[in-house]
């Protein structure tokens, strides 16, 4: 008798890491999840042809790995450490359950927050806001709750794009900065690897530009996947980007003809023409408060707005002004000298000429000199195009930039350097230049555009921590203190990630003066994140989490985090757990989108053993600890990524009911069906599982937020950062009004116009200050981008650990052949890697596509509970790198670089 | 007349291993196999290097030299040029395995699996008859053969279409019908310079690898 | 002009497949030499057993034994099938010489012919693996050849010396064989385009190879030419076949466990993206 096998194609989508969400189908076969393929009913909608990466297709192996944890547990060990079994046993959900909601009660009595005005409840979630797609209704618990501590990080906030993030969403709404791939025709990448970062939209918009023409210069230490894939590679010295970025600049401002520049760009849409006084500030009309320009219709100073203006771009003038600085303090007062901002500008780049970036960057001055010509003779100042129906400008360049050069020290320089040229050849947020993807900080998160909002001075509102006497408070509203010393980290649900998210970790050591003393949670939750791995310092990170009192750790399998836990509570994960997610619009990394709408990931098949959905375990905490209404009101509000009542119809849940998982997705389907079709269906969940999306076309011309500049009639805020140098000054003043002086070095980096420091050097006075001279760790260490096991604890994965085997690198630290043979090191040789205080081992890999002063080590490994991982013998940075205020920035970043020394292993012994 | 070829552009591709993974459950290799694979290549000296990725496998050839060694004839070459293993007749010599110049045959031993231990996929697509012989990419035949049946075009419908070619999130592979002068493959080939690898072993291969644009279609 | 990351050692074929080649080829020799140069007829026994040897270790090493007989249908073009259809002829004619009387000269030349025949096969599938630069040389098929009559000769000496010393003839012949396999074995060298790793395995055993070549055709002209007592003839006979047979043992050895990289991937041209590398 010949079986029946039935089979199926179930439509989901993948959200492991920030390039997506893509689509899919997975194959079940007689109940089991077979295979996984492209879902090509999305491939109109989805620009990557409804594909996914390699990373999903890891997700079967993920379901049915052995080493899952799939029943809740205790820990019975009460000592915690690196070294001590936690004694893991399995108990009932009800027991699990009655444990974490009998804490969380008890920190209902106390008072949510502590004595030191801290939320008692911490919740880490990790991938830059990708386990929320994961996570079902639990935003709403967390919601329900009251003030939540979601700032001991995994590494978000600090070894992310962090400056990007900040000055990316205040210039332009570019809380990622990303070039309009299917115009662009010449692209300067500095660092940004985005062939193995930037998912299926990236590769996939990637390999139609360069088979169309586009030239991409990657400029970057290490050969690295898209170095490989550009047309011309530049080995520039770590953390010397902005010495490049500013010859860049000198070149177009001082060798180039004026005229080449896009002035009516730079005269009507930035603040180039603003005056600046004698302190630095802008000369302002002293009855409306306006910054001035001078009008060269009219030869006098006129405030930026008034009709008919011809803006002068350059110039020293005088006018009858007032200055005012810091703290509404009137600086100037009466008939004041000014010069353009343009003109500062230009006066200020007038030292950094290649020929003095060469000795910096260890690239010849010949070449950046083409590259910047290259980049204006690409650049089609003057031309359109048409957009929907709309002319736009037509400017086909762009620049990118990657982690370690857009994060940490000299990340603001390299930033502001990026976006000033992007201004200069008028290519900013236009087709084919340099755009943004969408807002974080800024709201709505759902709409890019409606966020831009009239400000001052002619500039778009942000909304600014503040730094006015009246309203900075050295009391902050979690550990890292972000609306306290950051400014530009606003306060937003996003902004607690985006703080310093280390000072959490080094401030429960010993706080700096002035802030409420850190304090340990009373209940850490922690759900698809692994701090103990991905973190800096990962030793004395551990010896930190084993001091929490009580930490509940959703687990896939044991780890290197829930190593430290009280209790394992077991996940229905990526393809057993149900939830409806946004799609399309613009996003990042390459998300850019002709369509939007929603898309659903659905249970392809049951749960494994005893794991559960994340709605349902919030649904279950909520009522248990009381607070099922708010919960319930939570999700009625949009905590499950749509308002379920809205212009087109209300599907309200009774806050007085206990509701299924399959009843809140039901609403939260036919709420985001009722949007994408504008009122004209209301699809609920059965039709959503069968379909898997749902869309409306997204405009072209959203993709760029020039229009809604003109609309609004706002300019760009550069190049002269009179709002950060004044924010800054007054930051200053209020830390020093309460004796808080430790933030100085940081608030140097507030400047109007930044000059290039030896960021470099920072990192060499690390080795001086830990006991060792900088030329006995010649070598930088860098990491770089694993597609294959970026995000989704796929260091787990048997599919995965085989398939990046055939990517060079996955095996140790990369090495330059020269270098490597100059220290006795060969192919595969064990060695050991130094900074003066701690040492790790690996295995060398040697290659030619690497600075001779440079080491690699991809992605995060030096796993030592996470089964499989434990086994790899790949060392990680995180374990040579420290958590220091020295190396932190004025946004709160660090960057992922370490210098060492590197040898054959047991060499060492021998001398 | 039908002549089924692979087209790899090696400008568009990235080396992620999504073609690997897509064709490791497509065909339920077992760990280790890699029908489809993508190679990184280097060459030159710093600072004048260059890397590649190069997707390679069965290339399918004109005159397939594991066929002419394998003493049982379980390997075959059909009509459309597809050459297969009939996996009841193989003896698991390996003789193919060293007989290929493009290194594109496995044979497993015994059953292995991720986590030692049978997981519930690998038990349903578990299939012993590939135990011990040679095996390899089939250009995903039953796909094929099962596509053509219903009257869809390999290459253009993803039903009648390799996996790797679906997957591929560059869009760096192309399959077609290299006697079909308007096929995707053969607009590819005329429209850009392209070799094929080992040429001068005289395999003829079916699997071509683009360059370049051809300078006529240079803009 | 071509690239390409490095090529490794065929993972496949392991000892097992090299004693095929080694004792098939010794022993099919040693059958050649038994069946013209004399000797006692347990010799034909001990070539047999070497090719049975052989065969019994490679079969060994089959992925499905059980389906071993499907080995023969493909006579149209594997020498691995006719390999497989000559070993027959070969064992059914050393049990006619051994279960009949003194020989007819038919039976010697059937002997020797099937013999021949079997290492020549045995040279073809070596050649016809195109996957293995070193084993695909055209110069393999002669010299797998003569190494196989150069060993067989060898051990056609040491063993037949237990009957006492050797006639000229087969040291002509032996001198003949070692000659064949050291002119081919250096013009084989000369013409392969290998991977260094490869060609650095194969000069390795080359040297051994060498000295195993030259010192039994020195000690074979000695023999040949000079007028020796006996002992001191069994002495060199002793030498020189071990020797011989050793060394050719020990390429084939090489040249299949050591010497069998592949060619690994080669680029003829590098991916032009976006605009000419500069």
């Amino acid at each position: 008798m010949t079986a029946v096998t039935t089979t199926r194609r179930v439509p989901t989508y993948c959200y492991q890491c920030v390039a997506g969400p893509d689509l899919l189908t997975v194959k079940v076969e007689d109940g089991v999840a077979t295979e996984v393929e492209p879902n090509f009913c999305a491939a109109d909608v989805h620009p990557g042809g409804g594909r996914v990466c390699v990373k999903a297709f890891g997700l079967v192996q993920k379901t049915y790995n052995p080493h899952r944890v799939l029943a809740p547990m205790k820990r019975t060990n009460p000592k915690k450490g690196r070294d001590e079994d936690p004694g893991f046993v399995e108990i009932s959900w009800d027991e699990a359950l009655t444990l974490i909601a009998g804490k969380l009660q008890r920190v209902r009595e106390q008072g949510l927050t502590d004595e030191s005005g801290y939320p008692r409840v911490a919740a880490s979630f990790g991938g830059a806001g990708t386990p929320q797609s994961y996570m079902g209704t639990f935003p709403a618990f967390l919601a329900a709750w009251g003030p939540i501590d979601m700032g001991f990080g995994s590494g978000q906030g600090v070894k992310c794009y962090h400056s990007e993030h900040l000055y990316g969403e205040f210039w332009h709404r570019a809380f990622i900065v990303t070039p309009d791939t299917p115009l662009c025709n010449y692209l300067i990448s500095c660092g940004s690897n985005i062939e193995a970062s930037g998912g299926v939209t990236g590769v996939f918009r990637h390999a139609q530009a360069r088979v169309r023409g586009m030239k991409r210069v990657q400029v970057e230490p290490h050969l690295s996947i898209t170095g490989a894939c550009s047309a011309e590679w530049v080995p520039i010295k770590p953390k010397t980007d902005a010495a490049f970025l500013f010859s860049l600049i000198h070149v177009l401002l001082h060798e180039v003809p004026r005229e080449r520049l896009d002035l009516p760009f730079l005269a009507q849409r930035t603040a180039s023409p603003y005056l600046v006084g004698p302190h630095g500030y802008y000369l302002r009309d002293r009855a409306s408060r306006q910054p001035l320009v001078w009008d060269l219709s009219t030869q006098t100073a006129r405030v930026h707005d008034s009709p008919g203006l011809q803006e002068a771009i350059e110039g020293r003038f005088e006018a009858d002004a007032i200055e005012i600085g810091p703290d509404g303090d009137v600086l100037a007062d009466g008939l004041l000298p000014g010069s353009t901002a343009f003109t500062r500008l230009v006066d200020h780049m007038q030292p950094y000429s290649p020929e003095w970036a060469q000795t910096i960057c260890d690239v010849p001055a010949a070449t950046m000199r083409r590259i910047a010509n290259e980049f204006i003779d690409h650049a089609c100042v003057g031309q359109t195009i048409d957009i929907d129906g709309l002319t736009m400008p037509y400017r086909p360049v762009a620049l990118t930039m990657g982690k370690t050069v857009n994060n940490g020290w000299g990340g603001f320089e390299c930033c502001w350097a990026r976006t000033v040229l992007t201004t200069l050849v008028g290519a900013l947020e236009v087709p084919g230049g340099t755009i943004g993807t969408t807002v974080r900080l800024t709201r709505p998160m759902s709409h890019r555009h409606e966020s831009v909002k009239p400000g001052p001075d002619g500039f778009m509102h942000y909304p600014l921590n503040p730094t006015d006497k009246a309203h900075w408070s050295p009391s902050p509203n979690i550990r890292n203190a972000y609306r306290t010393m950051v400014p530009l980290a606003a306060d937003g649900p996003w902004s607690q990630a985006l703080g310093p998210t280390h000072f959490s970790w080094l401030f429960l050591d010993e706080t700096p003066k002035g802030l409420p003393r850190v304090t340990l949670p009373e209940v850490w939750i922690v759900y698809r994140t692994n701090p103990g791995i991905s973190f800096w310092d990962t030793q004395a990170l551990g010896e930190k989490m084993a001091r929490f009192p009580f930490m509940v750790a959703f687990a896939y399998t044991l780890d290197e985090t829930n190593h430290f836990a009280d209790v394992l509570l077991p996940d229905a994960t990526d393809l057993e757990s149900l939830q409806l997610w946004r799609i399309g619009g613009t996003k990042y990394q390459e998300s850019f989108w002709d369509h939007e709408g929603f898309a659903l990931r659905q249970p392809v098949v049951a749960s494994h053993g005893q794991s559960r959905d994340l709605t349902d375990i919030a649904t279950e905490l909520a009522r248990r600890t009381g607070l099922a209404e708010k919960y319930v009101a939570a999700i009625n509000k949009g905590a499950g990524g749509v308002p379920l009542k809205g212009e087109h119809g209300d599907y309200s849940l009774d806050l007085h009911k206990e509701h299924s998982r399959e009843q809140i997705w039901d609403a939260v389907c036919r709420a985001a069906s009722a949007e994408v079709s504008d009122g004209a269906s209301a699809h609920g969940l059965d039709w959503w599982k069968e379909h898997g999306l749902a869309t409306k076309p997204y405009p072209r011309r959203d993709w760029y937020l020039l229009p809604t500049m003109v609309k609004h009639g706002l300019r760009f805020e550069l190049p002269y950062q009179e709002r950060l140098l004044r924010v800054g000054t007054e930051l200053g003043r209020r830390l020093h009004e309460h004796d808080m002086h430790w933030w100085d070095t940081q608030l140097k980096e507030y400047q109007a116009l930044p000059v290039w420091k030896d960021f470099p050097g920072l990192w060499e006075a690390v080795i001086g200050q830990t006991g060792g001279r900088a030329q006995d760790y010649p070598f930088w260490l860098l990491t770089a981008r694993s597609m294959q096991y970026a995000w989704g604890a796929n260091a787990g994965s048997q599919l995965m650990n085989e398939v990046a085997d055939n990517i060079t690198g996955h095996r140790g630290v990369i090495i330059n052949t020269g270098a490597a043979a100059r220290l006795g090191i060969a192919d595969g040789d064990a060695i050991e890697i130094a900074t003066p205080r701690r040492k790790v081992h690996g295995r060398a890999v040697v290659r030619q596509g690497i600075r001779p002063d440079t080491l690699l080590l991809i992605g995060q490994f030096d796993h030592w509970a996470t089964p499989l991982a434990k086994d790899f013998g790949v060392p990680s940075m995180n374990a040579l790198a420290t958590m220091s205020m020295d190396l932190t920035d004025a946004t709160g970043s660090g960057a992922d670089i370490v210098r060492v020394k590197i040898s054959r292993a047991g060499a060492g012994a021998r001398s | 007349m039908t002549r089924w070829a692979m087209v790899a552009d090696l400008r568009r591709c990235v080396g992620c291993q999504t073609c690997t993974a897509s064709c490791k459950h497509a065909n339920a290799t077992p760990p280790g196999v890699q029908w489809r694979r993508v190679l990184d290549m280097e060459f030159g000296e710093y600072p004048d290097v260059q890397r590649a990725f190069v997707p390679v496998g069965c290339q399918h050839c004109d005159e397939p030299s594991c066929l002419d060694v394998c003493p049982t004839t379980a390997t075959k070459k059909r009509a459309d040029g597809i050459v297969t293993i009939d996996y009841d007749l193989c003896i698991g010599c390996a003789y193919c395995a060293v007989a290929c110049p493009y290194q594109a045959r496995y044979k497993t031993e015994r059953a292995t699996f991720a986590y030692g231990q049978a997981s519930a996929h690998e038990t349903q697509r578990r299939d012993d008859s590939r135990l011990a012989v040679a095996t390899k990419c089939t250009f995903c035949v039953d796909r094929i053969d099962a596509g053509l049946a219903k009257g869809l075009t390999p290459g253009v419908d993803p039903e009648a279409t390799p996996a790797c070619v679906n997957a591929c999130i560059a869009e760096a592979m192309t399959f077609g019908d290299l006697e079909d002068a308007n096929s995707n493959v053969s607009r590819l080939l005329e429209a850009n310079q392209h070799f094929r690898m080992h040429e001068e072993l005289g395999n003829g291969p079916g699997f071509f690898y683009l360059w370049d644009r051809l300078e006529e279609t240079k803009p | 002009m071509s690239f390409g990351p490095n090529p490794w050692h065929q993972q496949s074929w392991d000892g097992r497949a090299a004693a095929n080649f080694m004792f098939g080829g010794a022993g099919s020799g040693l059958i050649v030499f038994a069946a013209l140069a004399g000797g006692p007829t347990w010799l034909l026994l001990a070539g047999a057993a070497l090719v049975g040897l052989g065969l019994l270790s490679v079969f060994s090493e089959l992925g499905r034994p059980l389906r071993a007989m499907n080995v023969i249908r493909h006579p149209a073009r594997s020498w691995m099938t006719r390999e497989a259809m000559v070993a027959p002829v070969v064992f059914a004619a050393v049990a006619l010489a051994w279960f009949t009387g003194p020989r007819a000269a038919w039976l010697s030349g059937l002997l020797a012919g099937a013999a021949l025949a079997f290492v020549y096969c045995q040279a073809r599938m070596l050649q016809a693996a195109k996957g293995i630069p070193a084993w695909r040389e055209p110069l393999t098929v002669p010299l797998i050849v003569a190494t196989g009559l150069t060993e067989g000769g060898g051990l056609w000496l040491l063993l037949a010396s237990a009957a006492g010393p050797a006639t000229v003839l087969p040291w002509v012949a032996f001198a003949l064989a070692l000659t064949a396999r050291l002119a081919l074995w250096l013009a084989w060298r000369r013409r392969l385009r290998a991977a260094s790793r490869a060609l650095a395995a194969i000069d390795r055993a080359g040297h051994a190879f060498k000295a195993a070549t030259l010192l039994p055709l020195a000690l074979a002209i000695l023999a040949a030419s000079s007028p020796l007592p006996p002992a001191a003839l069994i002495a060199l006979q002793v030498v020189a076949g071990a020797l011989a047979a050793a060394g050719g043992l020990w390429f084939k050895f090489t040249l299949v466990t050591r010497g069998a990289y592949n060619q690994g991937f080669a680029l003829s041209h590098l991916p032009v993206r976006g605009v000419r590398h500069i």
